[in-house]
């Protein structure tokens, strides 16, 4: 365990060294500084009639917390894809195995470490953007920390696939085949909803295999209920005849059933990345 | 087995150095931050690191440089720095691959006289060379590998299969010299020069005082010897 521990805490060292954090926090407070603008005017601006802006409220936090989910899809994916094919090509990997530590302990330990690094990022961004949104406008989502963590989950779910992948292709390709399903996986979620609306039921089973395969979209759409208040969906689905075909309303939480296949697909897919990488040849 | 335990054993692979032909450290640490990390790696009781990081740097001659960040260091440096790291905890069993690549005569000898320490301290020194001058230089015995498979092992001397011979620059010599001293080996002229091939160990003095009996001036001689250079392109069949 403490080989984990210590490629762990090297793996959020050289994030630090290498002004990785640094990058995040100034792109994090310039995008939670301008969306604190964007909710101020958005609620005091009076173009608005308070009803109106009790709607457009919700909805501007799930499209801020869209974006900060997709950075956070972005970043596993690159640092996923770095963590451990570059390092083999540079051969700094050959210099670390060589010492008492088992393959797996190593891969384990650089999870570990990119994942608390998602951890710590996640929690700070949505701390802060609950902050400056509840600051600056008033309005308080329904459970923002059990939207953060399915965010956080998203990321660590595509961080393990990245890191599978890495295992046996080039950085660039891990990286990319990540966020290509990424792209996909979230637009298989939108083609499920409009198939839901518009009753397709091929696309919707498409759209439901989808979600089990790469669980990014299932966790985002947790994400959006527990951000949106049930008030606001109640009133979405009157306006709206077509209500359900809306990619940012979710209707219900995330089902137990999901969640718990979630930690089974991360466990496996992590599993195979062990086996995988302790194959390999270096 | 290695060591007594099967290959892969982690207990065993405390006691092992390893310093790979191509590598590269963490460019964003410093030198002294690589060795700690390969303590904490090697599971080195923590009060001993920083005594055993400034023990590495001193051995490899890097001292004064190991708050210096790896990613500025030539890659000799690299390689004195890996060469440190290899020999952290002082091991029983070393394997050097190619630990003089990149390094200049200097850096070569430097390296040459640690693995005659680590052999004085009764450590195993598996060094991987293309240099064959250098398993001279340092190897007590050799392996001769061509395509993964191993054509040759053993001492020097056991490998250096052809006998000495001596190359002389000879005046004087009376006409039908080669028959009385025939007995000393297979004598042939190139030049201004004779050669005498395939002659016991030690009859070089024997030899020119031979010569002189007969009348003839010893203006030069050159002992020869095989060097492991010829064994192996004997071996590879290239000669």
């Amino acid at each position: 365990m403490s080989a984990v521990l210590t490629i762990a805490s090297l793996t959020m060292r050289e994030a630090v060294r290498r002004r990785l954090v640094a990058a995040f926090a100034v792109i994090s407070i310039v995008l939670v500084g301008a969306s604190g603008w964007a909710f101020y005017k958005l609620s005091h601006g009076g173009a608005f009639t308070s009803g109106e802006t009790n709607l457009a409220l919700p909805q501007a936090v799930v499209l801020f917390m869209f974006m900060f989910s997709f950075v956070v899809a972005l970043s596993a994916s690159a640092v996923g894809s770095l963590a451990v094919s570059s390092e083999i090509d540079s051969g700094v990997l050959q210099t670390v195995v060589a010492r008492p530590v088992r393959r797996s302990e190593v891969l384990l330990g650089k999870w570990l470490g990119l994942a608390g690094l998602l951890g710590a990022y996640t929690a700070i961004v949505s701390g802060l953007q609950v902050a400056v949104v509840y600051w600056t406008s008033g309005f308080v989502e329904p459970d923002p920390a059990a939207a953060a963590a399915l965010v956080f989950a998203e990321g660590v779910v595509l961080l393990t696939f990245v890191l599978l992948l890495s295992t046996r292709l080039s950085a660039l390709a891990a990286g990319v085949i990540g966020i290509a399903l990424f792209g996909l996986a979230w637009l298989a979620g939108v083609g499920g909803t409009l198939a839901t609306a518009f009753n397709i039921h091929a696309l919707h089973t498409a759209s439901e295999v989808s979600q089990y395969l790469l669980p990014t979209n299932g966790l985002w759409q947790g994400a959006i209920y527990y951000l949106e208040p049930s008030s606001f969906v109640t009133q979405q689905l009157a306006a709206s005849p077509v209500g359900q075909g809306d990619p940012f309303l979710a209707l219900a939480a995330p089902p137990w059933q999901y969640l718990a296949w979630t930690a089974v697909w991360l466990v496996l897919i992590l599993v195979l990345g062990l086996v995988s990488f302790d194959r390999r040849e270096l | 087995m290695v060591l007594g335990a099967p290959a892969g054993d982690l207990q065993t692979r405390r006691q092992i150095g390893y310093l790979p032909e191509l590598f590269r450290f963490q460019s964003w640490l410093t030198a002294r931050e690589v060795l700690v990390l390969h303590c904490r790696l090697m599971r080195m009781p923590r009060p001993g690191w920083a005594a055993a990081a400034d023990e590495a740097l001193h051995v490899v001659g890097l001292d004064g440089r190991g708050d210096d960040k790896v990613g500025t260091f030539s890659k000799g440096m690299q390689q004195r720095l890996g060469l440190g790291v290899a020999l952290l905890g002082e091991p029983a069993l070393v394997v050097l691959d190619e630990p003089t690549s990149a390094l200049d005569p200097v850096g070569r000898h430097h390296v040459r006289v640690i693995i005659r320490e680590l052999r004085d301290r009764g450590a195993t020194v598996f060094l991987n060379t293309h240099l064959l001058e250098e398993a001279e230089h340092v190897c007590d015995r050799v392996t001769i590998l061509s395509k993964g498979r191993s054509l040759a092992t053993g001492t020097l001397a056991e490998l250096k299969v052809r006998r000495p011979s001596a190359r002389l620059r000879v005046t004087g010599l009376p006409g039908g010299w080669w028959r009385r001293l025939a007995s000393f080996g297979r004598w042939t002229e190139q030049g201004d020069w004779l050669l005498v091939e395939e002659m016991a160990a030690g009859r070089v003095p024997e030899l020119v005082a031979a010569i002189v009996a007969l009348g003839g001036r010893v203006e030069a001689v050159i002992p020869e010897q095989q060097s492991l250079e010829e064994s192996f392109l004997k071996l590879l069949g290239e000669t």
